[in-house]
C-alpha cells in the first residue's frame, strides 16, 4: 500500500481520535498541574495536586478498596466463567436459548442492572433476598449502609454483568481445544479433574489471559454500579477510584478539578502497568 | 475469482461457536450440569424478574417490606411514566445518540481498520498500541475536558455532542474489532482486484465492504450497544434537553415512591429491546467477543 493511500484511509479516524481523545487527555494532564475550575484558565502549582492525592487518606482507601474489589471479582469470574462455559459447551439444542438468557445481563446498561439489583436486596425497597435472609437467620442486613454487606452486593452485581462475557470468551476457547488430545488423555486414564487442570486449562491459557485483562481494566475503572448500589460509598469506605474522581472533580462543581485530574493521571499509570503484557503482544505481532 | 469460500472465512468464527457437540445419553453428569445451568440462569434473571414484578404492583405495595408476593397486576406505573415525565423524549435522545454514533463510528473506522490490516509496519503497530491504551483510559480523563470544551463552544447538553464523544471513545475498540475481521480476508483478493484495475479505495468499497458484512454488522451492534448502555459520559455531557434513559433512571433513584416505581417501569421498558438484542443479535455478539479476544 502506498504511503498516500495509507494516510488517506487512516486520517478521518485519526483526526477524531486526536481532537476528541488526545487533546482532552492533554487537558487533563495540564489541569493536574493547576489550581483550576471549569471555564477558568487556572494557575500552575506544580506537583501539589499529586502530593495532596498521595497523602490523602480518602484516596488511599479508594485505591485499596478498588484493588481488592478488582482481585476478588476477577478470581470469581474466572472460576464461575470456566464452570459455566464447560456446562454450556455440553449443550446442543438448548444452547441458543441458554446463551440468550445469560447474555441479558451483558446487554442491559450497567446502571439499569445495578438499579434492579438494589431492589432485590435492600429492605427499604422490600428486597426479597433481605427478606429470606431475615426469615432464616433473624438478622436484618443493611445492604446500603454497612460496609461488608454493601461490598457483597457490589461484587455480586459486577460479577453478574461481567460473567456472560467471561463465559462466552472461555467457551470459544474450549471449542478450539483439539478433541484428539482430549481422547488421548482419556485413554491414558486422566480423570475429569486432571483432564481439566492438566489438559484443557493449559490449552485455553490465551482466552483466560484475555478475560483477566478485560476484568482488571473494567473493575479498576468501575463507576456505574456504585451510583445505584452505594450512594454513601465514601462514608462506608466503599468508594472506587472513579467514584472519588467524580465527587471531587465534578459533583461539587469542580472545586478540586486539579486534584481530580491528578488522580486521573495516576489511574492511567496504574492501567498502563496492567496493560504491559498486551502492549508487548501487539508490538511483537506488528514487528513480524 | 472471488469464490463463495471467501465470505465463509469471515463468518467462520460465527459458525464455529454455534457448532454442536456429539450426541449424548442422559447421565448423572448431564442432570447435574442441567441443574447448575438452570440455577445460574434463574440467578442471572432474578433482578429482571423482580423488577418486572415490582412495577406491576399497585404503588402502595410496590416496595413494601416485607415484600408482597401476591398482587393484582396493574400497568398504572407505565401510564404515569408516559404522562408525568418526558420519558418519550429521553428514549428518542438515546436512539438518536446510538444511531448517529454507530453510523459515524463505522464510516470512520472501516477505512482505518482496512489500512491497519493491510499495511503492517511500525506505524500501524504504534497506532494499534495507542488505540489499545486509549481504549483503556479512565473515562473521566477525556470526558471532563470534553465537558469544559462543550460548554465553551455551546454544544453542552446536545445529542450531537454526546454522539460525537461516544464515537471518539469507542473508536479504538471499533478499529481493533474491524481490523481483526479484515485480517480474515486474504490479501491475495486485494491484489487480484488491483490487477484488474481497481484502486485501493475501489478495492475497499467494491470488494472488501461486501465481504465484511458480518464484521460490519458485529462492530455496528457493539457500538450501538455501548451507546445505548452509556451512563457516565451521558451524565456529564447532558442536562435536561439531551438526557438519555440511563441518566433519567439515575436521577429518579434519589426520589420518593411514585418516581422510584416509574424508574423501575423505565428500566423494564428499556430492558425489552435489550432482550430482543440478546436473542436476535446473539451470534454477532458472540462473534465480536471472540474476534476481540483472538488478538487481545
Amino acid at each position: 500500500m502506498r504511503k498516500r493511500e495509507y494516510w488517506a484511509l487512516v486520517a478521518p479516524s485519526l483526526v477524531v481520535m486526536v481532537s476528541l481523545l488526545a487533546i482532552p487527555l492533554y487537558r487533563t494532564i495540564e489541569w493536574s498541574l493547576q489550581r483550576v475550575n471549569y471555564g477558568d484558565p487556572g494557575t500552575f502549582i506544580g506537583l501539589q495536586n499529586y502530593t495532596t492525592a498521595l497523602s490523602d487518606a480518602r484516596f488511599q482507601r479508594a485505591v485499596v478498596f478498588t484493588v481488592g474489589l478488582t482481585l476478588v471479582v476477577t478470581a470469581i469470574l474466572l472460576v464461575l466463567g470456566y464452570l459455566l462455559a464447560t456446562a454450556v459447551n455440553r449443550l446442543r439444542r438448548m444452547r441458543p436459548l441458554v446463551l440468550g438468557l445469560l447474555l441479558l445481563a451483558y446487554v442491559i446498561p450497567g446502571l439499569v442492572g445495578a438499579t434492579m439489583f438494589s431492589w432485590l436486596f435492600d429492605s427499604n425497597f422490600g428486597g426479597p433476598v433481605n427478606y429470606f435472609i431475615a426469615q432464616l437467620t433473624g438478622q436484618d442486613l443493611l445492604w446500603f449502609t454497612d460496609t461488608w454487606p454493601n461490598r457483597v452486593v457490589l461484587v455480586l452485581n459486577i460479577v453478574w454483568f461481567l460473567l456472560p462475557f467471561a463465559m462466552l470468551v472461555i467457551l470459544a476457547g474450549l471449542q478450539s481445544v483439539n478433541p484428539e488430545v482430549l481422547e488421548a488423555a482419556k485413554i491414558d486414564g486422566a480423570g475429569p479433574f486432571r483432564l481439566h487442570w492438566n489438559v484443557i486449562i493449559p490449552s485455553v491459557r490465551g482466552v483466560i489471559g484475555f478475560v483477566i485483562l478485560i476484568s482488571l481494566m473494567d473493575v479498576v475503572r468501575i463507576f456505574d454500579p456504585l451510583v445505584a448500589l452505594s450512594p454513601q460509598a465514601a462514608a462506608i469506605g466503599n468508594e472506587s477510584i472513579m467514584f472519588y474522581i467524580y465527587s471531587v472533580a465534578f459533583k461539587d462543581g469542580g472545586q478540586q478539578l486539579g486534584l481530580g485530574s491528578a488522580i486521573n493521571v495516576l489511574l492511567i499509570i496504574i492501567i498502563g502497568i496492567l496493560l504491559i503484557p498486551s502492549i508487548r503482544a501487539t508490538a511483537r505481532e506488528g514487528s513480524r | 475469482m472471488m469464490s463463495a469460500a471467501t465470505p465463509e472465512l469471515t463468518s467462520r468464527r460465527i459458525a464455529a461457536v454455534e457448532a454442536a457437540p456429539r450426541k449424548r445419553r442422559i447421565t448423572g453428569t448431564s442432570v447435574l450440569v442441567g441443574g447448575f445451568l438452570l440455577l445460574t440462569c434463574l440467578a442471572m434473571l432474578s433482578p429482571i424478574i423482580w423488577t418486572a414484578a415490582s412495577v406491576t404492583k399497585p404503588t402502595d405495595v410496590a416496595f413494601l417490606n416485607p415484600p408482597v408476593f401476591v398482587w393484582q397486576p396493574t400497568f398504572d406505573t407505565f401510564v404515569d411514566l408516559w404522562q408525568t415525565t418526558n420519558f418519550y423524549q429521553y428514549v428518542i435522545n438515546t436512539l438518536v445518540v446510538a444511531v448517529i454514533s454507530t453510523v459515524l463510528a463505522l464510516v470512520l473506522g472501516l477505512p482505518a481498520a482496512y489500512a491497519l490490516s493491510r499495511a503492517p509496519g511500525w506505524i500501524s503497530t504504534v497506532l494499534l498500541v495507542v488505540a489499545l491504551v486509549f481504549r483503556a483510559l479512565p473515562r473521566f480523563a477525556v470526558v471532563l475536558p470534553m465537558y469544559d470544551i462543550a460548554r465553551s463552544v455551546g454544544l453542552y447538553d446536545t445529542t450531537f455532542a454526546l454522539a460525537l464523544a461516544l464515537v471518539a471513545i469507542n473508536q479504538p475498540f471499533t478499529i481493533w474489532l474491524l481490523r481483526n475481521f479484515f485480517a480474515d480476508i486474504p490479501d491475495t483478493l486485494d491484489e487480484a482486484a488491483m490487477m484488474d484495475g481497481c484502486t485501493r479505495f475501489q478495492v475497499l468499497r467494491r470488494v472488501m465492504i461486501p465481504l465484511m458484512g458480518p464484521g460490519i454488522l458485529t462492530a455496528g451492534i457493539f457500538v450501538f450497544l455501548f451507546a445505548f448502555q452509556e451512563y457516565l459520559t451521558a451524565t456529564i455531557l447532558t442536562d435536561v434537553n439531551a438526557r438519555t434513559v440511563p441518566v433519567f433512571i439515575a436521577t429518579q433513584l434519589g426520589q420518593t415512591l411514585p418516581m422510584l416505581q416509574q424508574a423501575g417501569a423505565a428500566a423494564v421498558l428499556f430492558t425489552i429491546p435489550a432482550i430482543a438484542f440478546a436473542f436476535i443479535a446473539q451470534k454477532y455478539i458472540v462473534a465480536g467477543l471472540n474476534a476481540g479476544s483472538v488478538k487481545g
